[in-house]
C-alpha cells in the first residue's frame, strides 16, 4: 500500500481527517526516516492540506525530524529525576563512547544521540529509548554493551 | 493500609489479556453499569467524590454532568482520556496501561455509557511505543469480545509536546493543529472536541471508574480522606530514596511515611533537602512539612499540590539553583510560543537563573524574578507558565540562602559536587533553535 | 431583536447587545481596552497576547477582554482601574519588549506603529531585561513583495490566522515553538496568492513590512489620499501614501460593504507601474522614414484634429473600460458631438438587467447559498469577491459551481455570481435570478463580475453622450484607442489594421508605437480626478494622487473638444455635473463621497426582463476549456517587478474526477491537445472547477480553443 493510500486509510478512522496529521506525518517518518520536503508535501497532499501547514504542525512537535538521523536512535532523559541519579553521566558516557554531541549523529549515519524531557519512566533511572523503546535503570558503565549490541543489529 | 484498587489483580503481574483481566472480575462493572440509566452512573461519580488524577483535583462526577444529553445537542458527543503523561516526575498513567489496560478500556466504556457518548479518543504521548502497543492490543480484543458495543475506542499518538496535556491543547493537537492551548471559555464540555460536547479525564479518573462501581460509591468515599480526597492514588516517587515506584496507597497518609516507610528514606546516608511535590509545577517542599498528609487539602493548607501525585525527593547533593534552572528550561522547552507572557517569561526566567548559578546576577535580581513569575502567574493563557514561575519562585525564596551564596561565591558553590551539575536540557541542541538563531 | 445587557466598565454602566466583545463594550463606554492579536476581521479573539487582560467581577483569574463577551450585569474593571489587570498589562508590555529591538529610528513602521503607540501610552518606560535578546536573521523576504523581520515579530499570530482564515491559502504559518517560534512559509517558497500584502496592514509592528516602501517615507512626510483602486471591477476603497508627488504605497481604506479592509496585491503592490522606464511622456507621432519622433503638444492637437476631421464621421472609439466617467464621456462628446461619429467599441458587454438584483458585496457572506457559474476562478477577476465567498462558507453557506435550483429556491438567502465568459454583461445570471425568483427578496441577489474595472461607467458615459445610432459604415476613418488595456487587445489591433489612421492615448512605450499615427501619453487610476462605478453598480470617486507626467486627458481633449466647437470642461467636477444631470440625477461630485453608498440610478426601472437564456448546449466530447485573463497580468502588472513571481505558471486547471479518470496526478505534465494542436503543460487539480471543464490562463492557451483533451 502506497503512503498516500494507508494515510488516507488511517484519516477515515477519524470524524475529521485533519486530525490524522500526528499518525500520517508519523508514517511519513517511518517510510524515509525523516520529514523531508517531498515527505511533508505527500502528506499534504494526502490530507488536502497546504505542505506550509503540515511543516507548521509537525514543528511543533519533538518527535519529528527534519533532517536524516542515524540508524539507531539514542534518547536519553535528562530531567531532573533521572537527573538526580546520574542522567548527566549517562549522557556524557554516550557521548564519549560515540564521540558525538547531544543533537548529532555519527559520520558514519549509524546513531543519533539526544538528550530529551521526562520520557515518564522516574522511578528506574536513568530513563534511555533506544529506537523509541525504553531501556531502564541505565548507568553509564552499560552504554559501550548497549553501542555494541546497535552496531550487530 | 487496604489493597490495591486501581492497579488491583496486577501486584504480581500484569493483566494485559483479556482473560486474565476476566479472571479478576473485570468487564463485570461495565456489565452493571449498562444496566443502569446513564444518569445513575453519574449520580455514583458525584457520590464517590472521585476526582481529577491529572492535576486539577475537578470532581469528575461533576464534570461528567456537565455534559449536555444528546438530545440537546445536534453533535456527537466525545471522551478524550488524556493519556499524554509528561509532567517530569509523573509516571503512573504509563503503568496503568502496561498492567491493566483493560480496566482503562472498560473505564472508558462506561464513562461513555454515562455521557452517552460513542466516540472515545485515547491520547497517549508519542513516546510510549510499548505502551501503545499494550494499549491498542486490549483495545482491539475488547472490540474483538464485543464489549465495545456501539463505541469506537480511537488510541491516537501524541508526537512529543508536554502541552498537550492541557485539555484544550490536546484537543488542538487530535483536530490536527498545532497543539496550543485555546482560551476557556467555551469549556470542553459544551465546546470541545469538533466544537461538540466533549468530556476530558486522565487516565488514573477514568481507570478508577470501574473501581468505584465494583466497591460501591459509599465505600470508596470513606477510603483515603474525605470528604475531599476519597479513595486512593497512584503516587510517583522517585528521586534519592531508596525504594522508587508507582505506589498506590489511599489519601492522607503523611509525606514523611511515604518516603522513609514505603520508599526506605533518602539512601547513601544522606538528607533530604526538598521534595518536588505534585509535579514540576508546583512549590517544592522542605523538609520541615515532610508530616503533611498526602491529601489535597492539608497540602494546601501549606501552599502545596497534590497534582499528579508526584513525589520526587532531592537530597542535600542537590543545588537548588541547578534545579530551578533545569525545571525552567524544561518549561521554556514546552512553552507552545502562544501567549507572551509564558513565551518570554520562561526564556527570561531561564537566563536569570543562569545569572545566578553563574555568579553573575545580584541580590536585586531575586527579587526581579520573583517580579517576573508575579507577571506570569494568572496572565497566561494556560498554566503552563504558572508552573514554572510558582515552582521557580518557590526556590527563589525558600532558598535565598543558597542562590545568595552563589553571588558571593562567584558560582556554584557545591563545585562540581551537586547531583544536577552539568545536567543538559533539550532546549539547547533543538534542531530549530541552530537553525533560526543567527 | 436584540438583547440588551447592562455592563459596568471602569464604573461607567453601557447597553450593548447580548455576546458583544469587552473589547467592543469598553469602546461603547469610552474606554479603550489596547490590543495586539485582537482583529475581530480575523474570527473571534484567540487571548495570545494578552494585553486586554482585565478584571471580571467574580471570576478570580485575569480575563483576556477580546475572548469575552457581555452578559447583564458583568462587571469590568480594565487596567484603569485595576491594579491586578494594570500589572498584567504592563507585564505584557515589558515581555514584548524584552525581544523587540529598540530599532524604532530605522523602522519603516515606526509613528505608525501600535507597539509604539501602545507602549507610549500604557508601557514600562524602562526595561529591566538585562540579558542578550533573541537575535535571528533578518530580514528574511517571504516573497519579492514583503519582508519579515523575526526580532521584531511578537507572535501576535495575526497573519498567520489571516492566511488560514481569510485567504485561506495555507502559506504563512507558524514554526517550532514557544521561545523558538517564527512565522515562515514552506521551505523558501515565496508567499504567493492574490491577498498576501495584507499581512503588512495586519502585523501590528515592524515585522512584515512592503519590500516597495522600506526606507520610502516617514509618516510625517507623507499624506495619504482616499481614493478608489482601479485595478478591477470591485473597487476597493485604498489610501494611496504619497510623499513629494510620488505615490509610495496604497493601504487598504475599509468600506464594510465592499472589501471590508482587504485588498488584493495587484491593488496594493501594481502601483509602481505609475513610474515604468518606458512610460509616454509626450506625444509621439509617427514620421516616414524616421520611425517615430517625440512632438510637441500643440502638434499632437494639430494632429489629432486632422486625423479626427479626415476620417469624415468615421471614427471609431476603442475603450479599455479603465477610463474615468468623466473621460469616457469626454471622449465620447468630442467623438459624437463634434465628429458625428457614433460608434464604440466597448471592452465587454454591459447590461443593466442586474439592477433588480442589486447587493451590496457583504451580502454574499450573509448567503446560505452561493452559486459561482461562469468557470473562472472568482479571485481572477474580483479578487475580494472571492474572501466574501470564503467568509459565508466559513459561517456555513453552501457554495455551490452548478446551478442547483432546488437549493437557491428553499434558501432564504442566495446569492448568483457570474464569472467567466458567456455572462452577456450579466443578463445570463438575471434571466436565472429571475426564473428563481430572487426578485425583491432580502438577502438574495445576483452578481456579475466584468473584466473592466469601469466597463459599466465608460459605457454609460459614452451612451449618455448622444442620442444618435451610429451609422453603418463599410470603413474605418479614425481608430481612437482609449487606454492600454483597449491597446493591448488582439480585436483592436486587428481592427487597426483595417483603420486608415490610428490615435492611441496610452502610458506605455510598446503599446501602441507600432502601429499608431499619434500616440498620446496617457493616465493610471492614480493620477486621476473622477468617478469609477464597479460591479455593485456603485458610483464610487477617484482622487488624484500622484501628478501624471503629461497634462490629464480631460485637460487636452477639452482643447481638442474646442476645435470642434463642442464645449467640454476640463476638469472632473464639472464634467462630471455635467453628466450627472443626464444620468445621475443630478448628484454632484461631493456628494459622491468618501465611502460611497450604494445608490439606485434615477430612473432606472424597478426592473429590467432580462433576455431569456440561450439553449443548453448538447453534451460534448471531451473537456470544454475556459481560458481565462488572469488577475496577475496586463501592462500594469508586467511593469511591476514585485507581482513577476505572481504571473501563473504554465499549467491547466482539471477538475479531480477528470484528473483520475485520465490518471493525472497534481503537478504531472500533462499534453492539452485540440484539433492537431497540442501543448505541454503542467496539470494542477482545482477544488472549485466543474466536472468536464478545464482551465488555462489565456497567455498559456497558445491557439488552443472550445473543446480539448488532457492526457498525462
Amino acid at each position: 500500500m502506497s503512503l498516500t493510500d494507508e494515510i488516507q486509510k488511517v484519516a477515515k478512522r477519524y470524524p475529521e481527517s485533519k486530525s490524522a496529521i500526528l499518525p500520517a506525518l508519523r508514517l511519513a517518518q517511518d517510510e524515509y526516516g525523516w520529514l523531508s520536503r517531498e515527505a511533508i508535501e505527500e502528506v499534504g497532499e494526502a490530507l488536502d492540506l497546504t505542505p506550509a501547514y503540515c511543516m507548521s504542525v509537525a514543528s511543533f512537535y519533538d518527535l519529528f525530524n527534519f533532517e536524516p538521523i542515524g540508524r539507531h536512535t539514542i534518547e536519553v532523559c535528562t530531567n531532573v529525576c533521572c537527573g538526580l541519579v546520574n542522567a548527566q553521566a549517562v549522557l556524557e558516557s554516550f557521548e564519549r563512547e560515540l564521540d558525538i554531541a547531544p543533537g548529532e549523529t555519527t559520520a558514519d549515519g549509524e546513531i543519533t544521540l539526544r538528550a530529551v524531557e521526562c520520557l515518564g519512566g522516574c522511578s528506574t533511572p536513568t530513563i534511555v529509548a533506544i529506537d523509541q523503546r525504553y531501556r531502564q535503570s541505565v548507568t553509564p558503565e552499560d552504554v559501550p554493551a548497549i553501542l555494541e549490541e546497535l552496531r550487530n543489529v | 493500609m487496604s489493597e490495591a484498587l486501581v492497579l488491583g489483580g496486577a501486584e504480581e503481574s500484569p493483566l494485559r489479556d483479556l482473560a486474565s483481566y476476566r479472571a479478576v472480575g473485570g468487564y463485570a462493572q461495565l456489565l452493571k453499569a449498562r444496566a443502569m440509566p446513564p444518569q445513575e452512573v453519574i449520580a455514583l461519580l458525584i457520590e464517590s467524590n472521585l476526582r481529577g488524577r491529572g492535576g486539577a483535583f475537578f470532581p469528575t462526577g461533576r464534570k461528567a454532568s456537565f455534559i449536555p444529553s444528546p438530545e440537546k445537542v445536534a453533535k456527537p458527543i466525545y471522551i478524550t482520556v488524556n493519556a499524554d503523561e509528561s509532567e517530569p516526575g509523573t509516571f503512573k498513567d504509563r503503568e496503568i496501561m502496561l498492567r491493566v489496560p483493560h480496566r482503562l478500556v472498560e473505564g472508558c466504556l462506561i464513562a461513555a455509557h454515562a455521557i452517552q457518548s460513542d466516540f472515545v479518543f485515547i491520547y497517549i504521548r508519542g513516546e510510549y511505543s510499548t505502551e501503545y502497543d499494550v494499549l491498542q492490543s486490549a483495545v482491539d480484543e475488547a472490540s474483538a469480545a464485543g464489549l465495545l458495543g456501539d463505541v469506537t475506542i480511537l488510541v491516537h499518538r501524541g508526537a512529543g509536546a508536554y502541552i498537550c496535556g492541557e485539555e484544550t491543547a490536546l484537543l488542538s493537537s487530535l483536530e490536527g493543529e498545532r497543539g496550543q492551548p485555546r482560551s476557556k471559555p467555551p469549556f470542553p464540555a459544551i465546546e470541545g472536541l469538533y466544537a461538540a460536547p466533549t468530556l476530558i479525564n486522565n487516565v488514573e479518573t477514568i481507570t478508577t471508574i470501574p473501581v468505584v462501581l465494583e466497591v460501591g460509591p459509599a465505600e470508596y468515599a470513606k477510603i483515603g480522606a474525605p470528604p475531599d480526597s476519597t479513595g486512593t492514588r497512584l503516587f510517583c516517587l522517585s528521586g534519592n530514596v531508596a525504594r522508587p515506584g508507582v505506589y498506590e496507597l489511599p489519601h492522607g497518609l503523611t509525606t514523611r511515611h511515604l518516603i522513609e516507610e514505603i520508599g526506605g528514606g533518602v539512601p547513601d546516608g544522606r538528607s533530604l533537602k526538598a521534595v518536588m511535590m505534585g509535579g514540576s509545577s508546583f512549590p517544592v517542599m522542605t523538609p520541615d512539612d515532610l508530616d503533611t498528609k498526602l491529601d489535597a487539602n492539608s497540602l494546601g493548607q501549606k501552599g502545596y499540590f497534590i497534582g499528579s501525585g508526584v513525589v520526587c525527593v532531592l537530597d542535600d547533593r542537590t543545588c537548588m539553583v541547578q534545579f530551578a534552572l533545569r525545571v525552567g528550561q524544561f518549561y521554556m522547552h514546552e512553552s507552545c510560543g502562544k501567549c507572551t507572557p509564558c513565551r518570554v517569561g520562561t526564556r527570561w526566567l531561564v537566563q536569570m537563573l543562569r545569572a545566578v548559578e553563574n555568579g553573575t546576577a545580584s541580590e536585586s535580581d531575586f527579587d526581579l524574578a520573583l517580579d517576573v513569575c508575579d507577571r506570569i502567574i494568572g496572565k497566561c493563557l494556560c498554566v503552563l507558565g504558572d508552573s514554572d514561575a510558582m515552582i521557580v519562585a518557590s526556590c527563589v525564596t525558600k532558598f535565598r540562602d543558597e542562590f545568595r551564596a552563589h553571588l558571593e561565591h562567584g558560582g556554584c558553590p557545591f563545585g562540581h559536587d551537586s547531583s544536577l551539575d552539568g545536567l543538559f536540557a533539550p532546549s539547547d541542541q533543538h534542531a530549530a533553535h541552530r537553525e533560526v538563531v543567527a | 431583536m436584540t438583547d440588551l445587557v447592562r455592563v459596568t466598565v471602569d464604573e461607567r454602566e453601557v447597553h450593548v447587545p447580548k455576546g458583544t466583545g469587552i473589547v467592543e463594550t469598553a469602546l461603547a463606554a469610552g474606554i479603550e481596552i489596547p490590543v495586539f492579536c485582537y482583529e475581530p476581521r480575523l474570527g473571534e479573539g484567540i487571548g495570545a497576547c494578552r494585553m486586554c487582560i482585565v478584571e471580571i467581577e467574580g471570576i478570580p483569574k485575569l480575563q483576556t477582554a477580546c475572548t469575552t463577551t457581555a452578559t447583564d450585569g458583568m462587571v469590568v474593571k480594565t487596567a484603569r482601574t485595576s491594579k491586578k489587570a494594570s500589572v498584567g498589562q504592563h507585564g505584557t508590555l515589558e515581555f514584548i519588549l524584552v525581544n523587540h529591538p529598540l530599532d524604532c529610528p530605522v523602522c519603516d513602521k515606526g509613528g505608525e506603529c501600535p507597539l509604539q503607540d501602545l507602549t507610549f501610552r500604557y508601557g514600562p518606560g524602562n526595561t529591566r531585561m538585562t540579558f542578550e535578546k533573541l537575535t535571528l536573521e533578518k530580514p528574511i523576504p517571504i516573497s519579492p513583495a514583503i519582508s519579515l523581520d523575526r526580532e521584531r515579530c511578537i507572535l501576535c499570530y495575526r497573519c498567520t490566522r489571516f492566511s488560514e482564515d481569510v485567504s485561506e491559502d495555507g502559506q504563512l504559518v507558524a514554526r517550532n515553538r514557544g521561545a523558538m517560534s517564527v512565522i515562515t512559509t514552506f521551505e523558501d517558497e515565496p508567499y504567493s496568492g492574490p491577498f498576501t500584502g495584507n499581512v503588512t496592514e495586519l502585523c501590528p509592528v515592524g515585522a512584515l513590512l512592503p519590500t516597495q516602501y522600506r526606507f520610502e517615507g516617514r509618516p510625517w512626510e507623507i499624506q495619504n489620499v482616499p481614493t478608489v483602486c482601479g485595478m478591477c471591477s470591485v473597487g476597493c476603497n485604498v489610501n494611496a501614501t504619497v510623499r513629494e508627488g510620488k505615490v509610495k504605497r496604497i493601504l487598504s481604506r475599509n468600506h464594510p460593504e465592499i472589501d471590508e479592509g482587504w485588498i488584493c496585491d495587484k491593488g496594493r503592490f501594481g502601483f509602481t507601474h505609475l513610474r515604468s522606464a518606458d512610460r509616454i511622456v509626450d506625444p509621439i507621432k509617427r514620421v516616414r522614414m524616421h520611425g517615430f519622433e517625440p512632438v510637441s503638444w500643440d502638434d499632437a492637437l494639430d494632429e489629432a484634429e486632422r486625423l479626427l476631421r479626415a476620417a469624415h464621421g468615421r471614427v471609431v472609439v476603442a475603450l479599455s473600460g479603465s477610463e474615468t466617467v468623466e473621460q469616457a464621456y469626454a471622449l465620447a462628446k468630442l467623438v459624437r458631438v463634434g465628429t458625428g461619429s457614433h460608434e464604440a467599441m466597448l471592452p465587454e458587454e454591459v447590461t443593466h438587467s442586474l439592477d433588480a438584483y442589486g447587493l451590496p458585496l457583504s451580502a454574499i457572506r450573509d448567503a446560505q447559498v452561493v452559486v459561482v457559474l461562469g468557470d473562472v476562478s472568482v479571485a481572477e477577476r474580483a479578487p475580494i469577491v472571492d474572501l466574501w465567498i470564503k467568509a459565508a462558507r466559513r459561517t456555513g453557506a453552501r457554495v455551490l459551481t452548478e446551478l442547483d435550483e432546488k437549493a437557491v429556491r428553499a434558501a432564504d438567502r442566495a446569492v448568483l455570481i457570474w464569472s467567466g465568459p458567456g455572462g452577456r454583461g450579466g443578463a445570463t445570471v438575471a434571466a436565472h435570478a429571475e426564473r428563481l425568483g430572487l426578485a425583491g427578496k432580502d438577502g438574495c441577489g445576483a452578481f456579475y463580475l466584468p473584466e473592466t474595472p469601469n466597463g459599466r461607467g465608460a459605457a454609460d458615459a459614452w451612451a449618455a453622450a448622444s442620442d444618435e445610432e451610429p451609422a453603418e459604415t463599410e470603413s474605418v476613418g479614425l481608430l481612437i484607442v482609449s487606454g492600454d488595456e483597449a491597446a493591448n487587445d488582439p480585436s483592436v489591433r486587428a481592427l487597426a489594421e483595417k483603420a486608415e489612421s490610428v490615435i492611441a492615448i496610452s502610458m506605455f512605450h510598446g503599446l501602441a508605437a507600432g502601429w499608431a499615427d499619434l500616440v498620446l501619453p496617457g493616465t493610471s487610476y492614480l493620477e486621476r480626478d473622477g468617478t469609477y462605478v464597479n460591479l455593485e453598480g456603485r458610483l464610487q470617486r477617484l482622487r488624484r494622487s500622484a501628478m501624471p507626467p503629461a497634462p490629464d486627458e480631460l485637460a487636452w481633449l477639452s482643447q481638442l473638444a474646442s476645435r470642434f466647437g463642442v464645449e467640454l470642461a476640463p476638469h472632473a467636477p464639472m464634467v462630471f455635473a455635467e453628466l450627472s444631470e443626464r444620468i445621475y440625477g443630478g448628484l454632484s461630485f461631493g456628494e459622491v463621497g468618501e465611502r460611497a453608498p450604494l445608490r439606485g440610478y434615477v430612473g432606472a426601472p424597478a426592473h429590467v426582463e432580462a433576455p431569456p437564456l440561450p439553449e443548453p448546449e448538447a453534451a460534448r466530447e471531451g473537456l470544454q476549456l475556459v481560458c481565462y485573463k488572469p488577475l496577475f497580468s496586463g501592462p500594469a502588472v508586467e511593469r511591476v517587478e514585485e507581482l513577476q513571481f505572481q504571473r501563473p505558471p504554465a499549467e491547466v486547471e482539471l477538475a479531480r474526477a477528470d484528473a483520475q479518470a485520465r490518471g493525472i496526478a497534481n503537478g504531472a505534465t500533462v499534453t492539452v491537445s485540440h484539433n492537431g494542436t497540442s501543448m505541454q503543460l503542467r496539470a494542477r487539480i482545482a477544488k472549485d472547477l466543474r466536472k468536464g471543464v478545464v482551465r488555462i490562463a489565456r497567455e498559456h492557451a497558445g491557439d488552443l480553443r472550445g473543446t480539448v483533451e488532457v492526457s498525462a
